[in-house]
């Protein structure tokens, strides 16, 4: 049994210590005694969605979105075959919005890879600080730090959790992030992973019931993480 | 009239809040401000010498008050914010400090250094003869609003102080492009000290001018080093200041610059580019090398600078508040081959930005190192510290919320030395913690 993660250009997508989310993916399979092999993609690679079980979409700032745009738009389709197919996706901050259909800032739009049902304006006040999201997909609360100046809407997608603190995708509707079959796109990052076991695990379910028609995960000792979850849900989730 | 109580008043303000234990302060200048605007700029008229401004995310205050050191070596009266408080109210107190009660400041010199967002604010007043640019690394990206927000910031600070001499750092590609196409600029750099930089990894730094990755001859650490640009062939321009044949693994630094040798107290490679820096920007004003290394033997670093304690044993303290910064420090700690523990202080209040995700920028990987025995994470965040220490394959490690309970455990380790490195809000609190537990010992 061996998992592959596919890490997309991570020289430039890597603006909030975003390598803390493969690093959890791969201790976290490690730990299990699951092989594990992380393929990273430089621009000009063609990247093998058929080797993948998890791709990952970091952040990076407002202008690199274009530079990173225009390199994915070549590997629009095989990327919407991979998702249509139930492939895992983890897509933070930059890389979340870069899946929707567009982002706009002021006069200019970048072409997003429409992979998910969703766009993104710029514009208004930006959302920074620590974030407490509920989500359906697990009891506890997922915990991260958002700081962005968009607003995304993810039309009729589910969102990956209810704000309870924080601003989410556009501080209108209460959702954060979104959820799309095995995708999972948020602005939250801290890096997201490490503080939320819970989410990483239930990716690694997705991706080895995707390539092996069923998973089971050990459990492990979280208490280190579930800590560091606790404490920020005990100081901006009020519970 | 007004001049002389914005003065008084701030001298005064300066005094209280020496009595209350404040080390630099920005109030006193807010105030002096606020009664005649035109204080900062009448008081920097009055330097007689030269006005030397230092930028930069990290080394501003090692490498101000390193020329501060120099320029007043043989007597000379400079204005310098010594302490770092470093926004325009804070260099106003500065000046305010220095200046007589009649208003008049008679100093020679003024060594300042200016946060990078304040830069263009400072020089609505003052426009400096000197400019250094230290570094430009990722740092409080939540508070910052990112790199290019301060290169733009430095940019428009570059074109306000158009006659001023700028100091840059060749081997930090952002900074060396701020001085491209410019010619009242000069270069400082460090040759090929790759060795003293086991953890380092050149990957990841993109041409500032064409967004291209960037290759590297020689690399150091962060963005440092010997780059280039396969694509439009920006590179690292000539440099008039270089530090070569650099040793920072035995007990002092050592380098050479033009054919003599330079040793110092003060450790690490960070520290090497914070020298020369600041001996580049001195000997516009007739610092030599000869008087160099009486110079440094004398200089006294700032608070948690490596700042050396004894209790019991050697415990050292050092401010490591970003990525770069923190990997320096650890680098620094590794070339140290006694047997030693660590502690590791990690708050989020305002002034360290609330985001800490920059701890997995941090090589944490590098502590797994047989010469480091336990490492405990301590601090508001320390739960993400020790998230980050596991992740990392770090075995020996702790969790101690209070810092004075973290130290004191830490202490009872078998290491030769405590290494505490800590973000900006632990810093004071933790020197106090640690001058208490000095004087304990001593008693």
């Amino acid at each position: 049994m061996k998992l592959t993660i596919g890490h997309i250009y991570p020289n430039l997508l890597n603006l909030y210590g975003d390598k803390g989310n493969i690093t959890t993916f791969e201790k976290r399979l490690s730990w299990r005694e699951i092989k594990y092999e992380t393929v990273q993609y430089s621009p000009g690679d063609t990247i093998e969605f058929s080797k993948i079980d998890i791709l990952y979409i970091g952040a990076c700032s407002g202008s690199r979105q274009h530079t990173v745009c225009g390199l994915l738009q070549k590997q629009k389709s095989n990327l919407k075959e991979y998702i249509k197919n139930g492939g895992a996706v983890l897509a933070i901050d930059g890389g979340y919005q870069l899946l929707g259909h567009y982002y706009k800032t002021g006069e200019s739009l970048i072409e997003g890879l429409a992979a998910v049902d969703m766009f993104t304006e710029s514009g208004g006040k930006r959302a920074v600080g620590d974030s407490v999201i509920k989500s359906y997909l697990s009891d506890r609360v997922i915990v991260g730090f958002e700081n962005h100046i968009s607003q995304t809407y993810i039309g009729d997608n589910k969102p990956l959790g209810q704000t309870i603190s924080g601003n989410g995708n556009n501080g209108k509707d209460c959702g954060e992030g979104v959820v799309y079959k095995n995708v999972i796109g948020t602005y939250l990052h801290g890096p997201l992973l490490p503080k939320n076991p819970h989410l990483c695990d239930y990716i690694l379910k997705c991706a080895l019931e995707q390539r092996f028609g069923s998973a089971l995960l050990e459990p492990l000792d979280d208490s280190a993480e579930l800590a560091a979850n606790a404490y920020i849900m005990q100081k901006y989730g009020g519970f | 009239m007004l001049k002389i109580t914005a003065v008084l008043v701030a001298k005064i303000l300066i005094f209280i809040g020496r009595v209350f234990g404040k080390k630099g302060s920005s109030t006193p200048g807010h105030f002096a401000l606020m009664i005649y605007p035109n204080l900062l700029k009448e008081l920097a008229h009055d330097i007689k010498g030269g006005i030397i401004v230092v930028c930069g995310t990290n080394g501003k205050t090692t490498t101000n008050n390193l020329a501060r050191s120099m320029l007043s070596f043989g007597g000379e009266k400079v204005v310098c914010n010594e302490v770092g408080a470093n926004m325009l109210y804070g260099v106003v107190t500065a000046f305010a400090q220095s200046a007589r009660l009649s208003g008049r400041l008679n100093a020679d010199h003024a060594c300042i250094e200016i946060d990078e967002i304040s830069i263009t604010k400072v020089l609505d007043h003052f426009i400096p003869n000197i400019f250094i640019i230290t570094n430009l690394f990722p740092d409080q990206l939540d508070r910052s609003g990112g790199m290019d927000v301060i290169k733009a910031h430095l940019t428009a600070a570059a074109e306000k102080a158009k006659g001023c001499t700028f100091v840059l750092n060749a081997d930090d590609p952002i900074v060396s492009s701020i001085g491209h196409g410019k010619s009242n600029c000069v270069y400082f750099g460090v040759q090929g000290a790759e060795k003293a930089q086991e953890c380092a990894e050149k990957k990841g730094h993109f041409c500032p001018l064409c967004e291209n990755e960037l290759a590297y001859g020689f690399y150091h650490y962060s963005s440092l080093g010997d780059y280039c640009c396969t694509n439009c062939g920006f590179s690292r321009p000539k440099t008039a200041f270089l530090a070569t044949d650099v040793s920072v693994s035995g007990e002092k630094t050592r380098f050479t610059i033009d054919g003599k040798e330079i040793v110092s107290d003060l450790p690490g490679l960070y520290n090497i580019y914070n020298i020369v820096a600041a001996y580049a920007a001195a000997s516009f004003y007739g610092v030599t090398l000869n008087g160099l290394n009486e110079i440094l033997s004398g200089h006294t670093p700032q608070t948690g600078r490596m700042e050396s304690f004894y209790i019991g044993k050697k415990v050292v303290l050092n401010l490591s508040k970003n990525p770069a910064g923190f990997n320096q420090a650890i680098a620094t700690i590794i070339a140290d081959k006694r047997k030693k523990d660590i502690v590791v202080v990690i708050n989020d209040n305002a002034q360290d930005g609330r985001d800490v995700s920059w701890i997995w920028d941090v090589d944490f990987e590098c502590l797994c190192d047989k010469s480091i025995g336990e490492v405990t994470a301590s601090g508001l965040r320390c739960n993400d510290v020790l998230v980050r220490l596991k992740y990392a394959q770090h075995q020996n490690t702790n969790c101690k919320p209070d810092i004075s309970a973290a130290v004191r455990d830490t202490l009872k380790a078998n290491g030769d030395v405590l290494y505490v490195l800590v973000n900006y809000t632990a810093l004071f609190q933790t020197q106090k913690i640690l001058k208490a537990l000095e004087g304990e010992k001593t008693n």
